[in-house]
């Protein structure tokens, strides 16, 4: 389902944050990303819900070359992909319930269609009672909870999360955590993006690590 | 749960934004009805012109006193045996002095002036005879006569009255491209400070057509309404102008013409037609030059 073959990345003309990445994640699977700060973890990700394009080589996604996506294509793809971002991307003009619901307003469901939907999802991240609350007035953890709830809503192919537990307290870690493992039995396919070793670990799950842009170990890493 | 708001929301636009582009429309409102009314009062004079001066003609007899009976007598037998002449009929001193009274002030006698033979003549207006054919049989018959259809001053007449109207009309798209481009340039500025809703909107899923509705959608009522207050200032004007009987006369357009209705929802709709357009193309331009 995602396949890169040999991918650079480049911002603009500086040097290279991804080098000759091959990486082959199975639909279904469940796939740790790692690496310390500036590994290009971040960046890997944004060429996968594809607010970039590769300065080299191939990337597949869903059995298309991304760089011959239409506009109208790419829109299309990020539907089936949930992104949960390190800095949220929250709106702040909205409540928790109307971000959450941001995905299916844009695909031009209905409110009456996905108005228990959106309940739902918020009470699964703990939030059930801050539906109309605002995410200037949500604590960090909050915010990263309706960012979970927003990137799960439209039951996308593909999760994306990148640092999802890196503002909450353990318990909430664990309890995120187990959110991401429980879409990824629902056959979700889930790239989770940390630098935390120590929580990784404990799910003997996959895990590629990316050191200076390129992949030191794990799936596609060098011989 | 509340309702979740509508698409409309998801934009933050700004009062300010939408209050300054509604007094832009609004004033463009305003110019575009006094455009659209000089366009349709130039083309409604033009017609009644036209139509007034067609069907008729003048033959002027330039004779001494002694001769101008006989020379007179002599036209109007060519004329009422010419094909495409219904009538003909030498005006009496009375008529001439009527006709020269405008420029000379009442005239108690006009023999001290050198005032020539008149003859009014009505032409079939299916088939009017050509004035070179009516000239030579009068040169022909020596009535020493000059036969006018005024198709001179008809031409003349209608030719600027056309210049004029379509001076409105390049006015009235003046104006509307005006509107087009204030919307463009209001949304090229609010799109920067809406970027980062606009990229979460994208990153969501949003094609670049659901942002520009959301664009449209607004400026559409912003056009809409500012094409009611202007134009309904500009019509309040009107009827101002209507009431002051010497305008009236002067601005036969002002005659309560059955179109104003429709000339007046059409510059709302206009309006609000032309702000959707700009906003759609100012969006979309602005969405592809990102990337």
């Amino acid at each position: 389902m995602i396949q890169f073959e040999n991918v650079g990345f480049r911002y603009k003309r500086g040097p290279e944050v991804l080098q000759s990445v091959d990486l082959e994640i199975p639909a279904g699977s469940f796939q740790f990303i790692t690496g310390e700060s500036g590994a290009g973890k971040s960046s890997l990700l944004r060429l996968l819900y594809l607010d970039a394009m590769p300065s080299s080589g191939r990337i597949s996604l869903f059995g298309r070359d991304v760089t011959t996506l239409t506009r109208d294509e790419i829109a299309w793809f990020r539907r089936r992909i949930g992104v949960v971002f390190q800095d949220f991307r929250l709106l702040d003009h909205l409540s928790a319930a109307e971000n959450v619901a941001l995905p299916l307003t844009v695909a031009g469901a209905r409110e009456a269609a996905y108005r228990d939907n959106v309940t739902e999802m918020l009470q699964w991240v703990g939030l059930g009672d801050k539906m109309e609350v605002r995410p200037p007035e949500l604590s960090g953890g909050e915010k990263q909870r309706v960012a979970i709830a927003r990137a799960v809503v439209a039951s996308p192919d593909i999760i994306l999360a990148d640092e999802p537990t890196g503002s909450v307290d353990p318990a909430m870690a664990e309890r995120i955590m187990a959110l991401f493992v429980e879409m990824n039995r629902l056959g979700k396919t889930v790239l989770f993006a940390s630098h935390d070793l120590a929580m990784i670990e404990q799910y003997k799950l996959p895990i590629t690590t990316l050191r200076g842009g390129t992949v030191a170990s794990g799936m596609g890493a060098a011989a | 749960m509340s309702a979740i708001r509508s698409k409309g929301a998801l934009i933050p636009f700004q009062a300010a934004s939408g209050g300054l582009m509604l007094l832009i429309v609004a004033a463009m409102a305003f110019l575009a009805c006094f455009a659209l009314a000089g366009a349709l009062a130039t083309t409604r004079i033009a017609s009644t012109w036209t139509e007034g001066l067609a069907g008729a003609a003048t033959v002027r007899i330039d004779a001494n006193e002694d001769d101008r009976a006989r020379r007179t007598s002599l036209v109007l037998d060519i004329l009422r045996d010419t094909e495409g002449i219904t009538d003909a009929r030498a005006l009496n001193e009375r008529d001439v002095a009527d006709l020269l009274t405008p420029w000379f002030g009442g005239i108690p006698d006009l023999g001290e002036l050198p005032a020539p033979g008149i003859v009014a003549v009505t032409l079939d207006a299916e088939n009017e005879p050509d004035p070179t054919v009516v000239q030579a049989r009068l040169d022909g018959a020596g009535a020493g006569a000059i036969y006018d259809d005024h198709g001179r001053w008809r031409g003349k007449a209608a030719k600027a009255a056309r210049a004029i109207g379509n001076l409105s009309w390049w006015a009235l798209g003046l104006t509307a491209l005006a509107i087009a481009a204030s919307v463009f340039l209001v949304i090229s500025i609010a799109m920067v400070a809406h970027k980062g809703t606009i990229e979460a909107l994208r990153l969501a899923g949003a094609e670049d057509r659901f942002v520009a509705n959301l664009y449209q959608k607004r400026f559409f009522w912003v056009g809409a309404l500012g094409g009611l207050i202007g134009s309904g200032l500009a019509l309040a004007a009107f009827v101002g102008l209507d009431a002051l009987s010497s305008v009236r006369a002067a601005l036969p357009m002002l005659d309560a013409p059955y179109y104003w209705p429709f000339a007046w929802l059409g510059i709302i709709l206009t309006c609000a037609l032309v702000a959707l357009l700009a906003a759609r193309l100012a969006v979309l331009a602005t969405l592809r030059r990102r990337g």
